[in-house]
């Protein structure tokens, strides 16, 4: 788990800062994004395997930059963190792709458990594609 | 488990392109994994939705308070686990069941809709002057204001001048701000109990509420209507401004003193106080009323009622009737000198006069307390505590005949709204007396009070104190918990019994936690008073010495009614003690749950046979769920295809048996890197595996038991000979039986001869995540043998609390949701039965057969595992 590449996007310093630290003690680096618009320009960077976003930002909303994460990246796994539970949020979002959607605050061990499941399965997706790849190659 | 992505990469490295011919082998174990990892998100999503379910149910019976926000937030988890459930059903089924996000979304809006209700926006005047309000428009000016409005234009009592900010206004400011969703995202950080918490949340809105300019219309709007009433008043003059919430003081609740109410306040300061006001919509012990009470947020406007300040010689409460009695016909006046504020907040003595209802009122009991105190109004603004002047300590601060007048009034108004009334007034220095509002008052049944042989029965304990007056019945026990401070109160345990001074205000947000209260001080007309009777608290106040005769921890009863408080347990008075009850049960928060739970509680589905066991015949989320996880595990059965894995990754297990046993490590199964192309038990790590390794050797396989001749030949008839069946041929013993394991996860195909079983677990220390499935199917023998064999498998399982379905000779069992150990044991028994029944089917040549060897397994099982009783 320690070389997963994470982003974290949340517009409170604080939140990102403390979710950053904690994940540091359990040698997890992620890198922060204060914006949607800031993620997104990242994301078009450099790759990443699984992103948390919060879903109530200003400018570029959560929902947005999951929308857009998706079409830059579409193998990366995207967690949306809610501090307003709204089942009508959380069905757009899942519609939309996000691995999950969970509700603030969250406990960090379950959200661990959840990146966790998430890279674990942007590894089977990107090894299908793989695998499919070379099937096209050899015929 | 993220040993994987190297095992990808090493795979991808030692792989020759060559290899790569028709089936892949790197496709069939990715195949593997993505079942895997489809299965047990299916697994732990479907266990997700039924223990929120499960929580949503208890919420509606436990005596715990809940709000919306733990509605919306297990609302929105099932949502999305049961969008996901649907979504990996999907993916393993390649769409076979897409209709299932229609029949889904026709339930969650409707769930979406409860939860959003169905608030009006406000829409109106941002301002009202007090001559405009009558009680019909409670929903625009708060009832406090819309009664006040009434008492002066219907009833034409004397009220101050004043006018009352709307709930438009309210509204106005918070779209203005944006403030309500910044608000609810507060509110569910919120953790019940967690008084810390409640702190903090609520100093953080008030500052949000503060902070927030209003719109430039609505401080122009409240300047105008304060200039208006100078008019009136025809001279400069301070107001006062209270607090007056849509819902607030009606019969069921009375939000008494949860708002805050500011006294004399001067031009400069309206919009600061305005904004106060709205603020203590987020006080502390308004946070903890409405949860409690069940009420929601966003349905409580908040409307302010500003008045022309009063510079009351003498000020109090009164009550139209005892609020601890209803069939004491009386009236109850609490006086003070000053400002009545002391009353309500309990800090001064006051006197307290009750007098008949009938004609002419006769002052029944008169009790004059020393008041050395009394606020008045500051000069510029503000109030203050003053010295009262030597000689008028212990005169009461009313005369008899205000006394009487005071209760003429109160009749009125009682007769007026038609229910007891809860009255605050004011004596002008001209003597002429002011109502400030008049609210119905919390009565109490006598379903409290403990019935007569119980108080009167003979109390063994030393008393600690006697005296006080009863503000709610009721017997309690409990450790004493004495409050001095804020501070004292985020240490209040709950059960304990609240001692404190004074029974200030915001004690009242533990007051759901408490088993009783005591106080020094304080009468039955304050807030918390009010609130302890909403509660059914048993409240003992004005006893003078409890903070001196009560330590923390000391463990007392509190008898309110007997006006006594004893050392230790009570007995005989806690016997007919009455039971808390839910104060929420009907509250707009309760009806809320239950509505929603309607959409997702019920189970239709309960037969899989049935013909509405389909997409179509989900009416609730639990039916899709259990649609769902059904169709998923069929699906997982079906998955017939024969596992062939290549001689490179699959490691032959070293172990003295003629049967040969391929191991696959998906991840994390083997102690270390294996070389070569065996592997040796000791270096095998996968729970599952050796749980189930163990069943399988526990009771060494003696060869097939005798076969009759009925049975050989019924063998022969079915025309496949087994030779696995025959010692000493045995070339069938070839045949490969594989485990794919992981640390946690094993799955088990193994064919012998006839028999085809699959067995796949997880095993780890989340117990929602575990689980057992296992199937078997196949066996010569004619029809009558199998079902017999099928019986005798299904008997077994039962026996150790597996579900067990029966689909003619394919039995499929499943056991889920159990601690790790449990399940080891049930995966030994799997083990064995995989090994020592796969050729009963020739010997079972009766019904009575079956029944024997179940005990004869049972009893070889009880050499290796614990029988169920």
């Amino acid at each position: 788990m320690e070389d997963i590449r994470l982003l974290l996007v949340d517009d409170e310093e604080d939140f990102r800062t403390t979710l950053a630290n904690r994940l540091k003690k359990r040698k997890i680096d992620a890198t922060g994004a204060g914006s949607g618009s800031e993620a997104i320009e990242l994301v078009r960077l450099r790759s990443f395997d699984v992103a948390i976003v919060d879903v109530k930002m200003p400018g570029i909303d959560g929902i947005e930059t999951l929308r857009q994460i998706k079409q830059i990246s579409p193998l990366m796994e995207v967690i949306m963190l809610t501090g307003h539970a709204s089942v009508e949020s959380g069905i757009e979002g899942m519609k939309l792709g996000a691995y999950d959607y969970l509700m603030k605050p969250c406990d960090i061990d379950e959200l661990l458990l959840k990146v966790g499941d998430a890279y674990h399965r942007k590894l089977v997706q990107e090894e299908r594609i793989h695998q499919a790849e070379l099937k096209q190659e050899g015929r | 488990m993220f040993g994987l992505k190297e095992f990808f990469k090493k795979l991808r490295g030692v792989k020759p392109r060559e290899a790569r011919e028709e089936e892949s082998p790197d496709a069939v174990r990715l195949a593997f994994t993505n079942r895997y990892l489809n299965f047990k998100t299916l697994l732990s999503t479907n266990n997700k939705v039924l223990e929120i379910i499960t929580d949503m149910e208890q919420a509606l019976v436990s005596s715990h308070s809940f709000g919306m926000s733990f509605i919306r937030a297990n609302c929105t988890a099932i949502s999305v686990n049961m969008y996901k459930i649907i979504q990996t059903l999907n993916e393993i089924t390649v769409g076979r069941y897409r209709e299932l996000f229609e029949v889904f979304e026709d339930i969650w809006v409707k769930i979406d809709q409860e939860l959003k209700g169905k608030k009006i926006p406000a829409r109106g005047d941002l301002v009202f002057p007090l001559e405009a309000v009558d009680k019909e428009m409670a929903d625009q000016a708060g009832s406090k204001m819309a009664n006040l409005g009434e008492i002066k234009n219907r009833i034409g009592l004397s009220v101050p001048e004043g006018f009352v900010i709307t709930a438009t206004a309210y509204d106005r400011l918070l779209e203005h701000n944006r403030l309500q969703d910044e608000i609810n995202r507060r509110i569910q950080f919120l953790e019940p109990e967690n008084i810390a918490r409640l702190y903090e949340t609520s100093a953080d809105i008030h500052k949000l509420i503060i902070n927030a300019p209003l719109p430039l219309e609505l401080e122009e709007a409240i300047r105008q209507a304060y200039q208006d009433v100078i008019k009136k008043v025809g001279r400069g003059a301070n107001v006062s401004m209270r607090s007056s919430a849509i819902g607030e003081d009606t019969k069921e609740a009375s939000f008494a003193g949860q708002y805050r109410s500011i006294l004399n306040v001067s031009p400069d300061y309206l919009i600061l106080s305005y904004k106060e006001i709205l603020a203590s919509k987020y006080s502390v012990p308004a946070i903890a009323y409405r949860l409690n009470k069940g009420f929601r947020d966003e349905d409580i406007g908040m409307c302010v009622g500003c008045m022309a300040m009063i510079d009351a010689k003498a000020g109090g409460v009164m009550y139209s009737t005892d609020p601890a009695n209803i069939r004491h016909e009386c009236i109850m006046i609490n006086a003070v000198w000053g400002l009545g504020k002391s009353v309500v907040d309990g800090s001064i003595a006051p006197d307290l006069f009750v007098l008949s209802k009938g004609d002419p009122k006769i002052i029944l009991k008169k009790e004059v307390s020393t008041k050395g105190q009394k606020f008045v109004c500051h000069a510029e603004e503000g109030i203050c505590r003053m010295e009262v002047v030597e000689k008028e300590k212990d005169d009461p601060a009313i005369t008899d005949e205000q006394a009487s007048l005071l209760a003429e009034l109160a009749l009125r108004l009682e007769r007026y709204f038609g229910c007891p009334q809860d009255i605050e007034w004011a004596i002008e220095p001209d003597g002429s007396i002011r109502i400030l509002q008049s609210r119905p008052l919390m009565v109490i049944g006598q379903d409290l009070a403990v019935p007569e042989e119980i108080a009167e029965s003979k109390v063994d304990l030393p008393v600690i104190l006697a005296g006080g007056v009863t503000a709610c019945p009721g017997v309690a026990t409990g450790p004493a918990f004495v409050v001095k401070t804020t501070v004292d109160m985020l240490q209040f345990p709950r059960g304990a019994v609240l001692v404190a001074m004074n029974p200030l205000p915001q004690w009242a947000a533990v007051l759901n936690s408490a088993a009783a209260v005591v106080t020094d001080r304080g009468g039955i007309t304050g807030h918390l008073a009010a609130v302890a009777r909403e509660f059914k608290v048993p409240a003992l106040l004005g006893t003078s010495t409890a903070t001196r005769e009560i330590k923390s921890g000391d463990l007392i009863t509190v008898d309110a009614d007997g006006g006594k408080v004893y050392a230790g347990r009570a007995e005989s008075l806690l016997q007919k003690a009455s039971e808390r009850v839910s104060l929420m049960k009907g509250s707009p928060v309760y009806v809320t749950l239950e509505k929603v739970l309607k959409y997702i509680a019920p189970l239709n589905l309960t037969d899989p046979d049935a013909s509405n066991f389909r997409p179509q015949g989900c009416q609730t989320i639990h039916d899709i769920t259990r649609f769902a996880h059904e169709m998923s595990l069929r699906e997982l059965f079906a998955y017939k295809k024969e596992v062939s894995f290549p001689e490179h990754l699959a490691k032959r297990l070293v172990f003295d048996v003629p049967m040969q046993w391929w191991v696959i490590d998906l991840d994390g199964g083997f102690r270390k890197e294996i070389e070569g192309n065996t592997v040796s038990l000791e270096d095998i790590t996968s729970i599952p595996m050796l749980a189930l390794w163990k069943g399988i050797t526990a009771v060494p396989w003696e060869g097939p038991p005798p076969v009759n001749t009925k049975g050989f030949l019924s063998i022969i008839y079915e025309s496949t000979m087994d030779t696995s069946l025959v010692p000493g041929i045995g070339s069938r013993f070839a045949e490969r039986n594989y485990f794919i394991i992981s640390r946690n996860f094993c799955h088990l195909s193994s064919r012998f001869g006839f028999h085809f079983s699959t067995v796949e677990a997880f095993l780890s220390d989340s117990v929602a995540e575990n689980y057992i499935c296992f199937n078997f199917k196949g066996g010569a023998a004619d029809h009558t043998r199998k079902k017999r064999r099928v019986n005798l498998i299904k008997a077994l399982l039962e026996k150790f609390d597996f579900w067990v379905q029966v689909r003619g000779d394919l039995i499929f069992a499943r056991l889920e949701r159990q601690e790790q150990d449990f399940l080891k044991q049930r995966l030994k028994v799997i083990g064995y039965l995989t090994m020592h029944t796969r050729q009963l089917d020739m010997t079972l040549s009766n019904n009575g057969m079956v029944n024997w060897y179940v005990q004869e397994m049972l009893k070889q099982i009880s050499s290796f595992a614990a029988i169920p009783q």
